[in-house]
């Protein structure tokens, strides 16, 4: 077994997704499908007058608009603390990583001392 | 599996999860047609590599980066160094498509050239090629500074 | 004149307000010439963002968790060079010089000669807010570690697998014990 290959097995270890990864895939499995139209339905959209579908149109918007930054915002926010999340554990592993190699090196002359 | 699947290669976490939620919600539709558990590990890699294909190919805009321009990394250390792990994970996500899944599948996933061949719906030798082609541009760019590595 | 004092005033004491955080700022030029650069800066509102996002369900995150809770800031600045004598021992005499300052003690300094690899590791035990801050220096890397806030090291030691280790760090001394000899 190579070093490379162990290098890489370290490197491409199962990385975990955010917390609440399951319970977006929940919302999604039990959002309801938008139901089919009729024909009839389909029909009076092209008969209904177009000053009512704007206000409909507006209606909608104001209320899917700021949700929709709503959820933006949201995204954001849980991509920014992913992402501190990341470098928090990347910190701590570096800091460990520096400790241990002073830690051998403290050892391996402590080691010495006593062939000595 | 599947999000680690997916982060590895596409190197962007938020795309991963969004990419890794889309495979469970088709596992949801088709969960009928699995026949075992082992089935399922294979359905999941199977779908997740495909996605991830897909997904490179509708963004084709892309900056692909390709392996020699991405810098080398310096004094690697034998013990789990963190630098050199972002190293590399660097290094393989710039791996042309096919063979990135195939050194992930390897590597992160344990499987054998008769496994990945099966999930990739691709030759074995193919694999095999990808594999020891990857490694030793993988190699090339890590031997420059830690020497010889012994396969 | 005076509001020049009055300034030249405010901003040592702005410094000597900020004396527990080890400035790392003129290490930034190596990033040009360093091949692999990693500088993360978790302070004040990031750094509680991004525990918050640590998992109680992973042990290794959740005990993380418990170590950064009385923490205020990590930093880290490592830097790896192709070539050797890409930084000047002045950059690291800069930071053991903040480190010299009191309430700061070294606890661990190792010198190898076989690789050319220096190591010292300080704790910072005086005043409201501890520090741990480590220096590795080899002739193709540079690793400074910057920590403020009150560190258990017990509790760092505890997270032996995640590459930090069970070490034994002998505590510094108040001033006026004695050891016996």
């Amino acid at each position: 077994m190579s070093y490379l290959e162990d290098d890489l097995r370290m490197a491409l270890r199962r990385a975990e997704p955010s917390a609440d990864f399951m319970d977006c895939v929940l919302a999604r499995v039990n959002q309801p499908p938008p139901p089919e139209p009729s024909w009839w339905e389909r029909l009076t959209v092209l008969l209904r007058p177009p000053r009512l579908q704007w206000v409909a149109a507006c209606v909608i918007l104001g209320v899917m608009v700021p949700a929709g930054v709503q959820y933006r915002k949201q995204q954001r926010m849980r991509a920014e603390g992913e992402k501190a999340k990341e470098q928090l554990m990347f910190a701590v592993r570096v800091a460990g990583n520096k400790l241990h190699r002073v830690q051998q090196k403290v050892l391996e002359m402590g080691r010495m001392e006593t062939r000595l | 599996m599947v999000f680690g699947l997916a982060y590895h290669f596409l190197h962007d976490r938020a795309v991963a999860e969004e990419l890794a939620q889309e495979v469970f919600l088709e596992l949801y539709r088709h969960f009928g047609t699995i026949e075992s558990p082992q089935h399922l590990v294979f359905w999941l890699r199977k779908v997740t590599s495909r996605r991830c294909i897909d997904h490179t190919r509708r963004r084709a805009f892309w900056p692909k980066l390709r392996l020699d321009e991405v810098p080398e990394p310096a004094s690697p250390a034998r013990l789990a160094d963190p630098m050199l792990s972002r190293a590399l994970a660097r290094l393989v996500a710039s791996l042309p498509e096919r063979a990135k899944l195939v050194v992930i599948l390897r590597y992160q996933e344990d499987l054998d050239p008769v496994d990945i061949a099966q999930v990739l719906d691709m030759p074995v030798a193919t694999v095999k090629s990808h594999l020891q082609r990857s490694l030793a541009m993988l190699r090339d760019k890590l031997a420059r500074t830690i020497g010889e590595i012994a396969i | 004149m005076k509001i020049l004092l009055i300034l030249a005033v405010c901003m040592l004491a702005g410094g000597l307000g900020r004396g527990q955080v080890v400035d790392l700022k003129h290490l930034d030029r190596l990033a040009a010439k360093a091949s692999e650069t990693a500088d993360v800066t978790l302070d004040g509102s990031l750094l509680k963002l991004g525990a918050k996002f640590l998992s109680n369900d992973d042990p290794d995150q959740a005990k993380v968790k418990k170590l950064v809770a009385g923490l205020k800031g990590i930093y880290v600045r490592t830097f790896e060079f192709e070539n050797e004598g890409e930084y000047l021992e002045s950059d690291v005499a800069s930071i053991r010089k903040q480190l010299q300052a009191p309430g700061w003690s070294r606890i661990v300094g190792v010198r190898s000669k076989k690789d050319g690899e220096n190591a010292e590791v300080y704790l910072k035990t005086d005043g409201p807010d501890g520090g741990l801050a480590i220096i590795c220096a080899n002739p193709k890397e540079l690793t400074v570690v910057s920590i403020v806030g009150k560190i258990d090291l017990d509790e760092l030691s505890e997270l032996g697998h995640l590459g930090v280790p069970k070490i034994e760090l002998e505590k510094p001394k108040p001033p006026g014990k004695k050891d016996d000899d």
